[in-house]
């Protein structure tokens, strides 16, 4: 599997500054990862998420918000491990 | 690898920016490079004249005065917040170097922390 | 085909039940290990250290993160590090620190220990991985 060249671990909520500061640092060959209140972006119809998106199932399902497999990919704990591996930099915003 | 440590949230609010300049401290006390920036709120810790014994604390610009002679290599502010806030050359502490907070600026560094 | 073993140091700065930094790690940390990878150590800094007290006591029907976590690290073998800094503000003590502060308790939980930064820097600069567990609000 192609490595990434960071992985982006988002818990922020869309409004908190954090979270559009990692999507300023964002880059094409990177993933981003929305974990705990970060999953509150894929039901903000305001938001448009862009290349490599994963969310953790865990907090998609506790928040009721539905798995869309067209923003992002949804993942387990045990893939989120192996996303921190298959980066070459993993940063926590 | 060069250690990035990111320092977003204002002084005297809360402890978090404290805490990630400690972490700077701390790479620099064990010889590890490393690199403080200022960012969003973050860029308010550059104020001159800041006079925290006000509010019962200690005022951080001693702090960064340390961080240079500890060793951290660079005191970096990001220029769009600066910008936000006001600062500027004569608002602001001396010996600190404007940058831009991008993912080009971030991929010169291995490892970054974003404390919150 | 499994990847070669990994190290990792893994970062809480976040409280139990004021943030999800605690069960979220947890839940990577569990992973870590049964993917054959190795926990370094766990550093709690900040908010974090407030998992390595011994007086936390939420209601038989909620999770008890230090407990869980306690569990965990002792299960295994991995250490548990509370930065001496951030636990003393805010009242995470040991013995040593009670006597040395002459303070009416102790209250870290085994097996977390406490110390300096200078682990957190080990981490940094040995562990293959340093995942960091931050609050969100």
């Amino acid at each position: 599997m192609k490595p990434f060249h960071t992985l982006h671990i988002l818990n922020k909520r869309p409004g908190h500054p954090g979270f559009k500061s990692c999507l300023s640092c964002l880059e094409s060959r990177d993933a981003l990862l929305l974990t705990e209140n970060g999953v509150l972006a894929l039901a903000d119809k305001g938001l448009t998420l862009e290349g490599a998106v994963y969310a953790l199932s865990a907090d998609l399902v506790a928040r009721a918000i539905p798995e869309d497999a067209s923003i992002a990919n949804v993942i387990d704990y045990d893939e989120m491990v192996a996303l921190t591996i298959r980066a070459n930099r993993v940063i926590s915003w | 690898m060069k250690t990035l440590v990111i320092i977003n949230q204002a002084p005297y609010g809360n402890w978090s920016g404290r805490e990630a300049l400690d972490m700077a401290l701390s790479l620099a006390a064990f010889d590890q490079p490393a690199t403080l920036l200022f960012t969003s709120d973050g860029v308010n810790w550059l104020r001159k004249d800041q006079q925290a014994a006000a509010i019962s604390q200690k005022s951080v610009d001693r702090n960064l005065a340390a961080a240079s002679i500890f060793g951290v290599s660079e005191l970096l502010a990001d220029h769009q917040s600066c910008h936000r806030f006001g600062l500027d050359d004569h608002t602001m502490i001396e010996g600190i170097t404007l940058a831009n907070i991008n993912a080009d600026f971030l991929r010169a560094y291995g490892h970054v922390i974003s404390l919150s | 085909m499994s990847s070669p073993a990994l190290s990792f140091t893994l970062v809480i700065t976040g409280a139990p039940y004021s943030t999800q930094a605690p069960q979220t790690a947890l839940a990577f940390a569990r992973a870590t290990v049964a993917a054959g990878h190795r926990i370094d150590r766990v550093f709690l800094y900040g908010d974090g250290v407030y998992l390595a007290s011994n007086l936390a006591s939420p209601p038989s029907d909620e999770a008890n993160w230090s407990h869980q976590w306690r569990a965990f690290l002792e299960e295994k073998a991995v250490p548990g590090v509370a930065c001496i800094a951030s636990a003393l503000r805010r009242g995470i003590v040991d013995d040593n620190e009670k006597q040395r502060y002459e303070l009416p308790a102790s209250n870290i939980a085994a097996p977390f220990s406490i110390a300096g930064l200078g682990e957190w820097v080990e981490g940094v600069a040995r562990s293959d991985r340093v995942i960091y567990f931050h609050g969100g609000n």
